[in-house]
């Protein structure tokens, strides 16, 4: 004979089963003894959880005193902690504001990327093209066809001064080459100390 | 100035009714499942506040206490959860009793502790699917409602808390 498992019979005994499978079970608990006693084994038990569940005496009015007086202590607390205001990172105008911060690295990041990508022509030849810049001893001219453009400093001389207690040769012009096809020179008084510096861009 | 004042009274007088009504209900579901007073008091306390921080939850009285119930229950077992077992308190600790003897109360918490010791051998899932079905005498149903889980697994819990209680049972007989 084919006996019901043990889950079957538990659920019996608290009549938590299906009827479709409550009226199999009954079939078979009428020909069967073992599970008739196993059912009621069950049931014996179940009738113990009521002694476990039963409150111990207690003095219930100063009980329940308290605890409400806990619960409004709890809700007070609740309601301060809520009127905090929300930290800033909690703050839509601080998320909107993440967001956009994120957004703009990422688009730093792609254009960076399509630069590093397609670099950028180096100066053409095209743009000093028939321009020649040339420095002189006193200064800088710039030819361009047949005509010439000089920056002359007559009076520039080539000088020596003390530093550090020794005489130092100093020249009346000093010359600055610019990447991007330019010239620089400096001329110094030497009365006066006075710096003046010039720079001419070829285009 | 009273138009102010008025509705915070108002509100303040419905949460009192509303926790009269239900404590001791509450408090005993919980102390079903926790099988302690100390901590059935703390998570009464626990339940009733998480309740009442959402107050358009209690406008109809029905559905609240329904809610309340399913926030009780899971709170106790939330709590059983935390703690892999539950405590119980000694004697001396024990809430104070008012009208059994000292010989009753040693042949009382020793009964109880028997039982117990059984009821820790269920998860806290079973223990509250068993305490809800067999001493509440809930329909399964509503021990699904009240679980969030659907009824056949309330059957598997019940199914299974039976079975080890009475193997528990039948062990100490023995």
């Amino acid at each position: 004979m084919n006996h019901p498992n043990q889950a079957t019979l538990a659920l019996q005994a608290g009549g938590d089963l299906g009827p479709l499978a409550r009226w199999r079970l009954e079939r078979h608990l009428a020909r069967c003894g073992r599970c008739r006693d196993e059912v009621a084994s069950f049931q014996a038990v179940r009738e113990l959880l009521p002694e476990v569940a039963t409150l111990p005496e207690i003095r219930w009015n100063r009980l329940a005193a308290e605890m409400k007086a806990n619960i409004r202590l709890g809700l007070a607390a609740g309601d301060c902690v809520r009127a905090e205001p929300a930290p800033l990172r909690d703050t839509p105008l601080f998320a909107g504001a993440r967001a956009a911060v994120a957004l703009a690295s990422v688009l730093v990041l792609m254009v960076t990327g399509l630069v590093l990508q397609h670099p950028a022509p180096k100066p053409e030849a095209a743009a000093i093209e028939g321009v020649e810049l040339q420095t002189t001893a006193h200064g800088i001219q710039v030819r361009e066809g047949g005509g010439t453009l000089r920056l002359l400093d007559g009076g520039a001389q080539d000088f020596g001064m003390q530093i550090n207690g020794r005489l130092r040769y100093v020249p009346a012009v000093t010359y600055t080459p610019g990447a991007q096809g330019s010239m620089g020179a400096g001329y110094m008084d030497p009365e006066t100390g006075y710096m003046t510096v010039t720079n001419v861009y070829a285009e | 100035m009273s138009e102010v004042i008025e509705p915070g009274l108002d509100v303040l007088e419905r949460q009192n009714r509303f926790v009269s009504e239900h404590l001791r209900g509450i408090f005993v579901r919980i102390y079903r499942i926790v099988g302690n007073a100390a901590d059935a008091q703390d998570l009464t306390q626990e339940t009733f506040i998480k309740a009442l921080q959402h107050e358009e939850q209690l406008k109809d009285e029905f559905k609240a206490a329904q809610w309340l119930s399913r926030i009780a229950t899971n709170t106790a077992i939330d709590f059983l959860r935390r703690r892999s077992r539950a405590t119980f308190c000694e004697l001396d600790e024990a809430p104070e009793s008012l009208s059994e003897s000292p010989e009753q109360m040693l042949l009382r918490s020793e009964q109880r502790e028997y039982l117990e010791d059984g009821l820790r051998l269920l998860s806290p899932r079973e223990r509250a699917a068993l305490m809800l079905r067999d001493v509440e005498g809930m329909p399964a149903e509503e021990v699904a409602r009240q679980m969030n889980c659907s009824k056949a697994t309330v059957r598997s819990h019940i199914a299974n808390a039976r079975a080890k209680f009475r193997g528990y049972v039948l062990k100490r007989k023995r």
